[in-house]
């Protein structure tokens, strides 16, 4: 059995950091989201416990702006450095078109896989900016502002943010699903390992 | 192929790993105890930033018919205080070189100011309201603060309490309000007067208010969901 080339160090760092701080971030965003809940208010149904971080709101909040600054810059730096450094790793559009006219099933997984996880990378990102709207959105009122789209239909642009940011937490939960099942299929254990710290 | 003289082969740790995935949902509820030392940890650099990227210029408003008053959801912690607006008083001191006692007349002949304001609660939801009043400047200018004061002591009718920065205090848009939505404001949103900026989450932002002291240092009492757990400087 050939050796495991492992992937570089930082890369392997940033990944597992980022899943560590996404865990948090998710979990207190959830004990935050208990105490009003986005989907009905005050009557609305609340997380369960089991899921949450923090024990009241105020803890929430603790671990939700205390994790926040490693989330945003593990991730600031580490996409910054695989477009600077592994580009040629990152979904190209070339991958959508294998996906539409390959027949052969190693080369469409990897298309798959490669369009999986840089959509990822982009649902993390946009967790930050609808995270750093609703965190100053009197200071940083230029970013609230895209997302009055639907006032004209009477959602408020808090309500759409509120919306946008909770929708990362299912969206990211998809994503990682279909990361962890198509890296199995692309890999298998050996790719696993070659990305474990 | 597993070496059995080797207790944490890359298998078996791999192995160790998914089996221990379930205790992180189990370490969760531990973790809450923690989550205080998280905050004291982070809250210092987080509210020194926000100190920093709050601007002294006025911030954009929202236009008068953005105004959603059901959207807007009554909080206090001791239910309503009974306050008779003709003995209603202010009193403004502390490191000032005159002490104020303010009647609804005094505040009235004040400049009077209307900002249309996005109220943002800690709990999560937010109402544009459009409050009126005088500037919480004007009012501390008119008691001569000394170059000493730091800080703002906001003590309320109902036992309330908070404190704020001195900076966010001569903001602009920060209003002793007495009207709210064009009208006088109603008993339960802190009539006759409380605090509204836009620089400021829900909780510091006291309802009837009957006392501004100002201070050279942060005392114990910092505020009542502050020394709860919240954070000081709370700002948007």
């Amino acid at each position: 059995m050939a050796a495991i080339r492992y992937a570089p160090l930082w890369t392997r760092a940033f990944h597992s950091f980022n899943l560590l701080v996404l865990l948090l971030m998710a979990a207190s965003g959830l004990q935050i989201y208990n105490a009003n809940p986005v989907f009905g208010g005050r009557d609305g149904a609340t997380v369960p416990e089991l899921f949450t971080l923090g024990g009241w709101l105020a803890g929430g909040r603790d671990w939700h702006f205390g994790v926040m600054g490693l989330y945003a810059a593990n991730l600031g730096v580490w996409i910054g450095l695989l477009l600077r450094q592994r580009h040629q790793r990152l979904a190209a559009l070339g991958d959508v078109g294998t996906l539409r006219v390959s027949s052969n099933t190693p080369k469409r997984r990897l298309a798959a896989h490669r369009l999986v996880y840089s959509l990822m990378l982009i649902v993390l990102g946009f967790s930050l900016i609808t995270g750093m709207a609703m965190y100053k959105p009197a200071q940083f009122w230029w970013l609230v502002a895209p997302f009055s789209f639907a006032e004209a239909a009477g959602h408020d642009s808090w309500q759409v943010l509120r919306v946008c940011h909770l929708a990362t937490i299912p969206a990211i939960s998809l994503l990682l699903g279909a990361h962890v099942v198509l890296s199995w299929r692309v890999g298998g254990l050996r790719l696993w390992r070659s990305m474990a710290v | 192929m597993v070496n059995p003289a080797d207790p944490l082969s890359r298998r078996r740790s791999l192995g160790l790993l998914l089996g221990a995935a379930p205790t992180l949902l189990l370490g969760g509820c531990a973790l809450n105890g923690v989550s205080e030392a998280v905050g004291a940890a982070t809250q210092p650099l987080n509210e020194r930033l926000e100190a920093l990227l709050q601007g002294k210029g006025k911030l954009p408003e929202f236009r008068p018919n953005q105004v959603d008053p059901a959207a807007l959801l009554i909080n206090s912690f001791n239910g309503m205080p009974d306050i008779d607006p003709a003995s209603y008083r202010l009193d403004v001191d502390g490191l000032v070189s005159r002490p104020l006692r303010l009647d609804l007349a005094a505040l009235a002949a004040l400049p009077q100011q209307q900002c249309v304001l996005r109220h943002v609660c800690v709990e999560g939801w937010s109402a544009i309201v459009a409050w009126s009043g005088p500037r919480l400047a004007d009012v501390l200018a008119l008691a001569g603060p000394s170059p000493l004061a730091g800080y703002v002591f906001i003590a309320s009718a109902d036992q309330y309490y908070e404190s704020w920065d001195m900076a966010s205090a001569l903001h602009p848009q920060t209003l002793l309000a007495t009207h709210m939505n064009g009208a006088p404001l109603p008993a339960a949103n802190g009539a006759p007067l409380r605090l509204a900026t836009p620089v400021k989450l829900g909780y510091k932002l006291s309802k009837w208010v009957t006392g501004l002291k100002l201070m050279a240092t942060l005392g114990d009492r910092r505020g009542y969901w502050e020394d709860q757990g919240y954070e000081w400087f709370a700002g948007l």
